[in-house]
């Protein structure tokens, strides 16, 4: 149930996607950017694009804007092809990094530039930039310009200058990046409040996984151009497809291991099923471990390093043979404060059915 | 005052040479021009320093010599045409240069350049020669597109450096926001521009006004430009009716920057 196939969505949409990728490709020069990508985006869903920098998923974020076009594949909206749609003609809009605000133009003029240039009567146009700001709560600023703003009230123009063209698809690439740790989280939680009131379909590009956990409905892990496993953050979290999104959402603990009778035997002497034979790879989340002071059992250790993060207390665990450290995640209770640094403790698996396998 | 009570000695005898360097770099850029003004109103007919006596004589002189206030209108009509024509032909060249997506960008950014790495007087020469070869004789406009062709660097330069800086979003946020490329380039490009077009405007029309190596071979006979006019003068007499033709010069560029600093500001030409 782990080595389930990887790339397009595991949840089967209802109705027809919105936004359809179909195996897009795109190189530059030698170098492939993106390999194969397929991915289908329900009416309202919010999929985020997770990866390291390099991984494709802003290049695969400018191929359904149109600033670039893809080698092979197609890209279709309300199953529309976009492969001969110009940039100005897709129903998309995009919230860049930098917010790319007119410097030059005021606010109700930035978020009015959509309308004018499609020749909006003006006195619609004045209606639905009043409404937009609404939206955005940024009434009262029309005619501010964008370096009169502060780095959130920017990003809620670049956003009310999107929606105030009623797109099919939003499009956003990094939004968080340009702000202050502090005021991410809010924003975080307030921009996908607003997105899911409008209702929006939209695409969300980071490399951040916090950020990814509270925006997405949907995750993509991207991979060296590849989309790796796309589904809810619960599931890419508890049930990571592969070890590469195993380790790189959330915190792991791997092992290497050998299959005996389609059993893989754990640190603890529990063991779990698997499909796989041979050598594997076993993964367990530090919260799936539980550490206790030393008893009779196979699975003894020394805590080498601890540290609490909030409510949490995660121990570094040097384990018997001294080649693999563990880690441990323990809610901090007065009971826990016996483990000090060089403790002997011995570990135990929570659940053997939360443990993942993979090929070695 | 309270900020230097803590400076080291070495720190006060840096910052005391920081200072001289400062005030001998300014006298040097002022002074000639100062000089040039002081001996405008000398009552005395030859060029000498310091003057004696106060006189607006030579001044009066400059607008009474006709060829004197022709050869200013005949600059004026040179810097005037280069502008223009810097701004038809830089404009465009400078987008191509940042923007293009063809082969041999850099190349085309370097071609601009080159008639302005040749000395002037080359330049005057080869334009006269070809002239010549294609029929074309020495005149006010054959002197404007030879100048055109020496200082549309500085306005490419000037309006490349300008877009490199520009962050290329912004163009694709107008193309998402649905402008076509020309409605992009209106509403957004060359409003973003307009300062560095301007400052490229202010270089070029002051080389038309000013250059005397290209023109000295490209002006038509009848048509003399100012600097050849200027060069004739003191060539054959010491009068300091040149020092008041500078002065006339030196004041209508002060009114220049001052118009631009009210208008646009001198830091947006900077920039």
């Amino acid at each position: 149930m782990m080595q389930g196939p990887t790339g397009p969505a595991t949840s089967v949409a209802t109705t027809s996607p919105v936004l359809r990728i179909g195996g897009v490709g795109k190189r530059f020069g030698t170098f492939t950017v993106l390999d194969d990508c397929s991915l289908d985006v329900a009416e309202g869903e919010i999929v985020t694009l997770l990866g390291p920098s390099g991984c494709g998923k802003t290049t695969l974020l400018r191929c359904i804007a149109g600033f670039w076009d893809a080698d092979s594949g197609s890209i279709t909206i309300d199953g529309q092809d976009m492969a001969r749609v110009p940039v100005n003609r897709r129903p998309v809009g995009v919230v860049f990094q930098s917010y790319a605000l007119f410097p030059h133009l005021t606010v109700a003029r930035n978020v009015g530039y959509a309308l004018r240039m499609q020749g909006v009567p003006r006195a619609e146009a004045a209606r639905r930039v009043a409404a937009a700001l609404e939206t955005v709560s940024l009434t009262g600023f029309e005619d501010r310009y964008p370096a009169q703003l502060s780095g959130g009230q920017q990003q809620r123009v670049a956003i009310a200058r999107v929606l105030v063209m009623e797109p099919r698809v939003l499009l956003l690439d990094e939004p968080f990046n340009a702000l202050d740790a502090k005021l991410r989280g809010t924003m975080q939680v307030e921009l996908r409040q607003l997105i899911k009131s409008l209702g929006l379909t939209s695409i969300f590009v980071t490399h951040d996984q916090e950020e990814a956990l509270t925006m997405s409905d949907r995750i993509a892990v991207m991979r060296a151009g590849r989309i790796e496993q796309a589904a809810p953050p619960d599931e890419i979290f508890d049930r990571p497809a592969t070890a590469y999104v195993a380790d790189f959402i959330g915190s792991s603990n791997f092992w290497p291991s050998l299959v005996a009778d389609g059993r893989v035997s754990l640190p603890d002497g529990q063991s779990v099923a698997t499909g796989l034979r041979g050598a594997v790879r076993v993964m367990a989340r530090p919260h799936n471990l539980q550490i206790a002071p030393p008893a009779a059992g196979p699975w003894q250790g020394r805590v080498a390093f601890q540290r609490s993060v909030g409510p949490l207390v995660e121990y570094h665990v040097e384990t018997e043979g001294g080649d693999a450290m563990v880690k441990v995640v323990a809610m901090r209770r007065a009971q826990d404060r016996g483990f000090a640094d060089g403790t002997a403790v011995s570990l135990r698996i929570v659940d053997p059915a939360l443990c993942a396998v993979y090929p070695a | 005052m309270r900020a230097f009570r803590h400076l080291s000695l070495s720190d006060a005898l840096g910052i005391g040479l920081i200072l001289c360097v400062a005030v001998f770099s300014l006298l040097l850029l002022v002074a000639p021009s100062i000089i040039v003004v002081m001996i405008s109103f000398d009552t005395r007919a030859f060029v000498s320093f310091p003057p004696e006596g106060f006189t607006l004589r030579w001044y009066a002189e400059v607008f009474e010599q006709g060829e004197l206030v022709d050869a200013m209108l005949n600059s004026l009509q040179v810097g005037l045409t280069v502008t223009l024509l810097c701004i038809l032909l830089g404009v465009p060249t400078a987008l191509a240069c940042a923007r293009g997506r063809f082969r041999g960008t850099t190349a085309l950014s370097v071609f601009v350049l080159v008639p302005h790495m040749v000395p002037g007087i080359v330049l005057g020469v080869a334009v006269l020669f070809a002239g010549a070869l294609v029929g074309v004789s020495p005149s006010i406009w054959l002197q404007s597109v030879a100048i055109t062709v020496f200082i549309l660097a500085v306005m490419v330069r000037t309006v490349q450096s300008r877009l490199v800086r520009l962050d290329p979003a912004l163009e694709e946020a107008a193309a998402n926001l649905r402008a076509t490329p020309f409605q992009s380039l209106r509403t957004v490009t060359f409003p973003l521009l307009m300062p560095a077009i301007l400052a490229g405007a202010v270089f070029t029309f002051v080389e038309g006004f000013d250059n005397l190596s290209v023109a000295i071979f490209t002006h038509g006979f009848r048509d003399r430009p100012l600097p050849v006019e200027l060069l004739a003068l003191v060539q054959y007499t010491s009068s300091p009716l040149v020092a008041a033709v500078s002065g006339v010069q030196i004041v209508l560029a002060i009114a220049a920057l001052v118009a631009v600093s009210l208008s646009i500001g001198l830091d947006n030409v900077n920039d």
